[in-house]
């Protein structure tokens, strides 16, 4: 039982994309040295030998999320992840947990928009038994019935339970009404109306469909001998049969046009939490790491303008951030806050003041540096285990991102100058055109956020889904 | 012991013995005014975890300002002589650093982390803060509706923070730790600048701190910077001793909670030892073997054979006192919490009346020392571990002699202590139902 003093980065969400790197001013950091090798089955393999911890971490991505989910089908990519272990042809799915735990080994699989993870993590002495798992769920589920079943329920359970929480599913009423219930609007696991369109049938063809050696690449890193595992590999990996894939991709859908809003209402909330922003950036963007490096100042660290505004000066709330997601296809730019019932207009107003502040007065040459200091000292413990580093490497590959993201950080964070500052902050920081995503209690609030904008939306959290495109295509 | 043999045996480098080769060397020093500082050097990134623990949380208050340890906390980020209001943040960051902190009913932990080069500075913001904090009243003023903020995050809108909070405040009516680390709202609301000036003065001389370094510093350097800035800072009272023994409980407590919620929840806390008890490692292998994976006998029961829970799971937080190990079931909607109690008094009976197998003690032990590598493996984790045990166990070195503790645990061992602690007289039980009753609005 503790209490933090604050959640760093409490409302943001993973930066999935936006895999963006800074390098020590005392010393640069380089990302360890790894071979990449293209097995014959066409399976990507990236190999990262690093000793001091008798630990390997293993990460595949599937380059299938849940963007290859059926319109109406939200949550199958998912679904069909955390189902890989729930049986193969060697284990039933108890056989495969004893197998697993007996080891001290763990083993986790869930989509993403763009991807599918698939990723574990054991003791480098039980490299030989726990590569056996690996394979076995990647390459041999067989997803029996009940298992589906099964998971499916649970599913279903933990989306009404998530429910329960504004914070947990804020983002997936932001992201839905942002994009229209389209895109990436979709809830990457499912929710209520959803789910119950799954079944076994679905889930396998899925898998059939989208899980082959082409369409995956595979990072390991840690302690183990390079050739001694790039043998066990070809035994085991390069038997997974070759097939051809052409993954989905998520449409591109452009950012929104003058202001909405939506009131999700939550009768018991105590408190408003809310997000405001729009679609922006994709993964790759060559403005990356100039957008870093504003948002740091905008909304990415505990001095951020907005945390300064809205905790710091105020006491508005417990913290206030921004973060760009960014992915294959522009991805969403959010700020997050909360704030309790009654002082929900003045966290709003505050938080639109600091946005057309960082308009108009940019920002100035102390808090570039700052900036670029906090990046680069900030950045190394970010690949400092093997789980990282493989992630990282796998993540870099995906978006067809190379080691440069890491060695060449600090000469790019050293390039952005006020002026680049200040193109960034026209071009990726909307305010005219901004999107609203209330959860919160609508008796209490809603009369008074009608002034944000002129099309509003309303539906109570308890009705099932997030916000679904009203012609249910993806 | 056993277990470093019989693996030994079956060819295999016994991992429990490379547990302990991996032992990082550690150097000490105590300074004069009795803060013990910990350095442990590791080069692999030029960076740096700094934690002082505080041996003072929510267990030193009072009723009236409760949650006070928590909110000074915050307002040791608040500006002090040399450092004034948002200088600390704003300086740290500028130089490449970070912060937090968090409260726990037993210590208060400052946490920063930085790039090598940045060390001094840090030194200089520490040593300004602990000896001449500031008490602005404008920044008690927000600070304590920041805080507000916080509990309502975390408790009101937190169906498992409001549950677990009554829990507490039932299980223990006697000690401390019965209220919440947060506070109450109505104490939030009330503390005043004597009040904080009070905690201040009570527990935050050196001598009730530790701190620890882990990165790319040498001890020397660190002991030289101490010397400079922190020595200087004079000692004086610790906490006064928190004496309240809670009694025996005699009976089974039951609460609660009707909230407007899609899913019920289920708490069971038990009266367990404080960390330093000796059972602290055979506790920790029956919840691993009841509660860790999904190979655990409480997953397989609720979880995948009768489905009645979404999870099931266990906490046990290091403490001074003796505490609660608690069990957290979340039933599924539409489940009567009462038929995931059954099911777990059933297992837990099932602990009592026969030792776990010979696999299942051996699994607990591998996942044991998974985690241990899993711990140690950044310097941030180390500097909480190293810390963690250095205060809660009174001597750092037990985190190298974990791996041969957990060896030492029999299976017997589990079993007295299931039979000892897990009984239905020194049990409270929460429960949360949902208000409409789980039916979603359609």
């Amino acid at each position: 039982m503790s209490s933090p003093r604050n959640f760093v980065r409490i409302l943001a969400i993973v930066v999935a994309g936006l895999l963006v790197t800074a390098i020590s001013s005392a010393q640069t950091i380089k990302i360890p040295p790894h071979e990449k090798i293209v097995l014959k089955n066409g399976l990507t393999v990236l190999l990262m030998e690093k000793h001091g911890v008798p630990i390997v971490s293993f990460a595949a991505l599937v380059k299938s999320g849940a963007a290859a989910d059926p319109a109406g089908q939200e949550g199958l990519a998912s679904q069909t992840a955390e189902l890989l272990r729930k049986g193969t042809q060697k284990r039933t799915a108890q056989q495969f947990a004893a197998d697993l735990d007996f080891i001290g080994g763990s083993f986790e699989a869930g989509a993403g928009a763009d991807f599918t993870t698939v990723s574990a993590e054991f003791l480098t002495k039980d490299l030989a038994k726990g590569l056996d798992l690996f394979a076995d769920a990647l390459l041999h589920p067989t997803f029996p019935a009940d298992e589906v079943d099964k998971s499916l329920a649970q599913n279903l359970d933990a989306v009404r339970g998530s429910k329960d929480e504004a914070r947990q599913v804020l983002r997936l009423y932001y992201y839905g009404y942002l994009y229209g219930g389209r895109g990436y609007g979709r809830p990457e696991d499912g929710d209520e109306i959803s789910l119950k369109k799954i079944n076994r049938e679905s889930v396998v063809k899925f898998y059939e469909v989208n899980y082959a050696p082409g369409n995956t690449i595979l990072a390991v890193a840690g302690e183990f001998n390079t050739s001694e595992l790039r043998k066990r590999l070809e035994d085991t990996l390069g038997s997974w049969p070759a097939k051809s894939v052409t993954p989905e991709t998520v449409p591109a859908i452009a950012a929104a046009k003058g202001k909405r809003l939506l009131m999700v209402d939550k009768p018991d909330a105590t408190q408003t939490y809310f997000a405001i922003g729009n679609v922006e950036t994709a993964a790759g963007d060559p403005d990356r790491v100039a957008i870093r490096v504003v948002n740091t100042i905008f909304g990415g660290r505990f001095t951020s303008m907005l945390n300064e505004a809205l905790r710091v000066e105020s006491g508005l709330t417990y913290g206030a951030s921004a973060a760009f997601d960014a992915r294959k296809q522009p991805g969403p730019f959010g700020i997050y806050t909360f704030t309790k019932n009654d002082s929900t207009v003045q966290a709003i107003d505050m938080t639109l003041e600091v946005l057309h502040k960082l308009h108009k007065d940019g920002i100035t040459a102390e808090q570039l540096a700052s900036a670029k200091s906090y990046i680069k000292g900030q950045f190394p413990p970010s690949i400092e285990t093997s789980r990282e580093l493989a992630q990282r490497i796998a993540g870099d590959e995906f978006y067809g991102l190379d080691d440069s993201e890491v060695n060449q950080l600090e000469a790019r964070i050293d390039a952005v100058t006020l002026d680049v500052a200040r193109q960034v902050i026209q071009k990726h920081f909307p305010e005219e055109n901004l999107v609203f995503v209330l959860v919160g209690k609508a008796s209490a609030i809603a009369p008074a956020v009608k002034k944000y904008a002129d099309k509003q939306d309303t539906r109570a959290i308890a009705a099932p889904g997030f916000w679904q495109a009203a012609d249910g295509k993806k | 012991m056993a277990a470093a043999l019989l693996l030994c045996a079956t060819g295999l480098v016994s991992p429990l013995v490379r547990a302990q080769e991996q032992k990082f060397p550690v150097a000490t020093k105590t300074l004069k005014n009795g803060m013990k500082v910990l350095v442990q050097s590791d080069h692999s990134i030029p960076n740096v975890a700094l934690y002082i623990f505080y041996r003072v949380g929510s267990r030193n208050e009072r009723p009236g300002t409760t949650g006070l340890s928590h909110f000074f906390e915050h307002m040791m980020f608040n500006g002090a002589k040399k450092y004034g209001p948002g200088d600390l943040d704003k300086v740290m960051e500028a130089h490449g650093g970070s912060n937090n902190a968090y409260t726990s009913q037993d210590v208060t932990v400052y946490q920063d982390w930085f790039p090598r080069s940045t060390m001094p500075l840090i030194f200089d913001i520490e040593a300004d803060r602990i000896e001449n904090l500031s008490f602005d009243p404008a920044k008690i003023k927000s600070e304590r509706e920041v805080v507000a903020s916080e509990r309502r995050l975390s408790v009101d809108n937190e169906n498992g923070g409001v549950l677990n909070e009554q829990l507490w405040a039932t299980a223990f009516i006697a000690h401390t730790y019965q209220w919440p680390v947060v506070g109450w709202m109505s104490d939030i609301e009330h503390w005043t600048m004597e009040d904080l000036k009070h905690h201040f003065a009570m527990g935050y001389s050196p001598s009730n701190a530790t701190m620890v370094v882990v990165g790319d510093v040498s001890s020397e350097e660190v002991f030289q910077l101490c010397e400079k800035f922190i020595e200087p800072i004079p000692a004086h009272a610790p906490p006064p001793p928190v004496t309240t023994v809670e009694p025996e409980q005699l009976g089974e407590r039951r609460l609660v909670v009707h909230k407007e919620a899609q899913l019920p929840l289920l708490m069971i806390a038990y009266h367990v030892p404080q960390t330093k008890n000796e059972d602290f490692y055979a506790l920790n292998i029956l919840r691993t073997v009841l509660f860790e994976g999904e190979s655990s006998r409480m997953y397989q029961r609720l979880v995948d054979k009768e489905q009645i829970a979404l999870e099931v799971s266990s906490e046990l937080p290091p403490a001074f006192d003796p505490t609660l190990a608690v069990v957290i079931a979340q039933p599924k909607q539409g489940v009567d919490p009462q038929k995931c109690e059954k099911a777990i008094y059933e297992e837990l009976e099932r602990a009592k009346s026969a030792a776990i197998t010979d696999q299942e003690l051996e699994k607990a032990k591998n996942i044991r020392l998974m985690e241990f590598y899993q711990q140690m493996r950044t310097i941030n984790g180390r500097a909480n571990t190293i810390g963690t045990y250095e205060v809660f166990f009174g001597d750092y070195n037990k985190l190298f002699d974990a791996a041969k503790n957990y060896g030492a645990v029999s299976k017997e061992d589990v079993q007295r202590v299931a039979k000892m602690y897990f009984g239905a007289n020194n049990r409270t039980v929460a429960t949360l139902l949902p208000e409409n009753d789980g039916q979603a609005k359609q």
